[in-house]
């Protein structure tokens, strides 16, 4: 099979060109002059001066930030929680919970952010910050379980006991081994729940009320009106900002602490 | 130098006894292995004495004080894991450090004895390594230094030595008792290796199904098993059943065997007419060609003959049962399968064991 | 592991009740608050008395153009998870046997990089992409000059490009994972036994990786059918998907009951159509 492999690493090199040309085309005419994308190319930061001065924008990226923080820390907090439960025991129902997990990623968000509208419509939760945030934290919960959990796997779990017996308490067990071992899990499912909701765009369009926004909502209303550069600059911003956190997930999932 | 002892000890997991009435006294400074095959006990009453599991009945007692109620990080143990549970994301020093460090021992005397601990297992020089660059033998010495240096009462070993491949086992073996001698801590190990818990223990105890069939110096259990399973296990045996025929003045008996032909071994009890059951061990008979069938001297075929370098193993049949006998090659070639042979034994050994 | 019994529970529950308490009141409850809804009369935006009805339903079952987007969706969503298993699954190949050692691994980011990026950017750009003027169209007029303006945009070809884009990421994960689980000596077993390239793909590594292949479809063809943000940017007005229908209900019209019922509808045309493949799929991952 002497074509097979590279035919196949050939395709595989058209299918990132193909990933990631539209995202390069997109950052690259956010820095161009014409408001109309027209070329030749002239470098020029106009676009992302004017989003200084955008004041909804910023407004939106402000709340996005603050909601995707408040998300991070209880979801990892949550999440690492059921992690340890479903690593550390076992018992009955641990598999119908464990299933239970999939509906937040396997239902159309879409129906989940519209059930989520009229539920809190009629226990009188209104349309803003708060429900926003209740939204994402059932979204990003399912990723923090899987990654933790799956860190939790790799555990050896003999370490804590030799801790014990050489002396330690349970928390100074907690403290020297069993908390730098889970760090670099936590830490992943944490980056992971960050970008989970900084780029949520679906809940958040059907719980935000008019006037206060995140800023996928903002980008998705400015589309609606036309394509301006203003949005493409906006855009890299956000892709910058989401692959940031995924890159630092990976390097922690995957290289971080002991493999 | 600490006693440990158990008291009828008893644990239940669901309908299994894991521990089903086990009582044991454990001697200052001896090395007592707990020999058994899985699930018959042994790692549990090690994990009882370690404080990881909680009797349903019964006490543990080190050095006379009921420890029931003490948790584990308490009772002042060390204690080996089979992966040895190194602590990965620490260097060597820091790992041997760590049960002093949690203890509060000020910092000068944590190097000093953190260094005596690595030279003791010969492993000076690799305090800044991490685990996962030290062989399994490396790794081991560690994990022994780490348990040892805070001094404690004793030593808990599960199946220490069963990651490694045959020859550095041997070398941990002599490692270990080298050690433990010149530390001279009261050390409790687990193994289902009975080679290993006979070259290793002062005393060992065989268990299964959560109580201890026998216990005592190696040598004695081996020569001198009391039921069948205790002779089975700690290597090969030949059981022969027959039925008393004669007692004889001298406190001998004479028996009549099932395969046919006559035994005749020194009986505790054994009344005319009863059943028993004799082990035999396979190194203990005498493979000749010529001779008469007599009381301890059987005729035989020779079914199979296998050459292990410094001894053969011949599988013989006596009747309708086939019997195993080890004999060492000194200069005498081997028999021929299909050759006619006759097995004998003296009657010393010949052990009475319950079935 | 510790086997749960008294003195543990009470430590599960601490550990899992707050996230799960969290998921019933944001996912489990919501779903059921919108069947209910799928059953009232009149909006609930609107203060009555509640009264339950058919009718949603009914509508849905008069009205051909409600099946008629229903049929397009879900062919939409065939279509998609067609292409990123025709798309992804040879790339997911070459990660798994072809690519070795540190270039896997970076590879492997990059794939799953985009997709965990926002989509609605990601959607934008394929917009700037194929709009008459934009890149694609200008580099085929540097291809073929003279040829027609590109009018790709605001088009159901458009709406497709944009959603594999989205997801195909999704089946090459899937299936890298199941096929990096195939063990090299099985391959080697079967190349022993005389098996050629296409016999080894055809009856041992495809059916092996089925498990991947039929996890990326499943989590593809579901938001797929659900979609309306890429309809609507890619496709304009003209791609019309039972997801853009469903999100009128909610934004434009107010009828939340329609929209509810909609909403179960294509939730229930999916299940059933899991449910009819799950036999089938079954029988072919035995064993595995």
């Amino acid at each position: 099979m002497k074509i097979g492999p590279a035919l196949l690493t050939v395709h595989l090199w058209l299918v990132l060109v193909f990933l990631y040309v539209p995202i390069l085309v997109m950052a690259v005419l956010g820095f161009n002059a014409s408001p109309l994308y027209a070329l030749p190319f002239q470098f020029d930061l106009v676009w992302y001066k004017a989003l200084a001065g955008n004041a909804k924008l910023i407004d939106a990226g402000i709340n996005s930030i603050g909601i995707a923080i408040v998300n991070t820390a209880i979801a990892t907090a949550l999440g690492t929680m059921a992690a340890l439960a479903f690593a550390r025991y076992k018992f009955r129902g641990q598999t119908i919970l464990q299933l239970l997990l999939f509906p937040p990623v396997a239902i159309p968000w879409l129906v989940i952010g519209t059930s989520m509208l009229v539920f809190f419509f009629w226990i009188d939760i209104k349309r803003g910050l708060f429900a926003i945030l209740l939204g994402h934290v059932a979204l990003s919960l399912p990723y923090v379980i899987v990654v933790v959990g799956a860190r939790l796997a790799t555990f050896p779990r003999a370490v804590e006991e030799a801790a014990a017996t050489l002396g330690a308490t349970p928390w100074q067990t907690f403290r020297r081994v069993t908390a730098p071992l889970l760090a670099p899990g936590v830490i992943g499912g944490a980056l992971f729940a960050f970008a989970v909701s900084f780029d949520q765009f679906v809940i958040s369009y059907f719980l935000a009320p008019p006037g206060i926004t995140t800023l996928p909502v903002e980008i998705y209303g400015a589309i609606r009106k036309g394509f301006t550069p203003e949005i493409n600059a906006i855009s890299t911003i956000i892709i910058v900002v989401s692959m940031g956190a995924l890159l630092l997930t990976a390097r922690f999932y995957r290289f971080g602490g002991e493999r | 130098m600490s006693t440990v002892a158990v008291t009828d000890a008893v644990k239940k997991y669901g309908a299994v006894a894991a521990l089903d009435g086990v009582t044991m006294t454990f001697r200052e400074g001896e090395f007592f292995g707990l020999l058994g095959p899985s699930g018959s006990g042994k790692t549990t009453l090690l994990r009882a004495i370690a404080g990881f599991v909680s009797l349903d009945r019964g006490q543990v007692l080190i050095d006379g004080k009921d420890v029931s109620g003490v948790p584990v990080h308490a009772r002042d143990i060390g204690m080996m894991f089979q992966n040895y549970a190194l602590f990965p994301h620490m260097s060597v020093a820091e790992n041997v450090a760590f049960g002093l460090e949690v203890r509060g021992r000020p910092r000068e005397e944590v190097a000093d004895r953190v260094k005596a601990a690595l030279a003791m297992v010969r492993l000076g020089g690799l305090e800044q390594r991490r685990p996962k660059q030290l062989s399994g033998g490396q790794q081991q010495r560690v994990a022994l230094a780490r348990a040892l240096v805070t001094r404690p009462k004793v030593l808990l070993l599960d199946e220490p030595l069963g990651a490694l491949d045959k020859h550095l086992r041997q070398e941990m073996q002599v490692e270990l008792r080298r050690i433990q001698r010149q530390v001279g801590i009261t050390t409790i190990f687990v193994t289902h290796d009975q080679e290993e818990a006979l070259t290793l223990s002062d005393r060992i105890a065989i268990f299964d199904s959560g109580r201890i069939i026998q216990e005592g110096a190696p040598m004695a259990v081996y020569e001198r098993p009391v039921t069948k399973f205790a002779a089975g296990f700690l290597g090969e045996a030949n059981f022969l059943q027959g039925s008393v025929a004669a007692r004889e003045p001298n406190g001998l008996a004479r028996i009549a065997l099932q395969i046919g032909g006559d035994a005749s071994c020194r009986l505790s009890d054994g009344q005319v007419g009863q059943t028993v059951l004799l082990a035999l061990r396979p190194e203990k008979i005498t493979l000749g060609e010529g001779g008469h069938a007599g009381v301890n001297a059987l005729r035989g075929k020779v079914l199979d003959v296998v050459f292990s370098g410094n001894s053969t193993t011949y599988r013989i049949s006596v009747g309708d049962q086939v019997m195993i006998l080890f004999r060492q090659n000194l200069a005498q070639g081997t028999v021929a399968p299909g050759s006619d042979v006759l097995v004998s034994w003296s009657p010393e050994h010949l052990v009475q064991v319950t079935p | 592991m510790a086997v749960a019994d008294r003195r543990n529970r009470g430590a599960i529950l601490a550990l899992t009740g707050p996230a799960y308490l969290w998921l019933t009141a944001t996912i489990f409850l919501p779903l059921s608050a919108m069947l209910y809804c799928s059953f009232l009369d009149k909006s609930p935006l609107v203060p009555q008395p509640p009264v339950l009805t058919l009718k949603h339903y009914a509508a849905f079952i008069d009205k051909a153009v409600y099946q008629q987007l229903m049929l397009w969706s879900l062919e939409l969503g065939a279509i998609v998870t067609l292409c990123c298993l025709v798309i992804g699954y040879p790339a997911a190949l070459a990660l798994a046997k072809v690519i070795k050692g540190r270039w896997r691994e970076a590879m492997f980011l990059m794939v799953v990089l985009p997709f965990w990026s926002n989509a609605l950017v990601r959607t934008f750009s394929w917009a700037m992409v194929l709009r008459p003027g934009g890149i694609a169209d200008q580099a085929i007029h540097v291809v073929v000059p003279g040829a027609p303006a590109l009018n790709v945009l605001y088009s159901y070809p458009a709406v497709v490009i944009g959603l594999v884009h989205s997801y195909l990421p999704y089946m090459i994960l899937t299936c890298y994972i199941s096929l990096q689980a195939i063990d090299d000596s099985v391959i080697e077993a079967a190349r022993s036994l005389g098996a050629r390239s296409g016999a080894l793909f055809r009856r041992v590594v495809f059916p092996m990786s089925l498990p991947g292949v039929l996890a990326g479809s499943a989590l593809i063809f579901v938001p797929a059918v659900g979609s309306f943000m890429e309809p609507r940017i890619l496709g304009g007005a003209k791609g019309a998907t039972l997801g853009m229908a469903i999100e009128e209900q909610f934004t434009v019209t107010a009828n939340w009951p329609f929209g509810a019922a909609l909403s179960f509808m294509m939730l229930a045309a999916v299940l059933l159509i899991c449910l009819a493949l799950y036999p089938v799929a079954r029988k072919r991952m035995e064993g595995l």
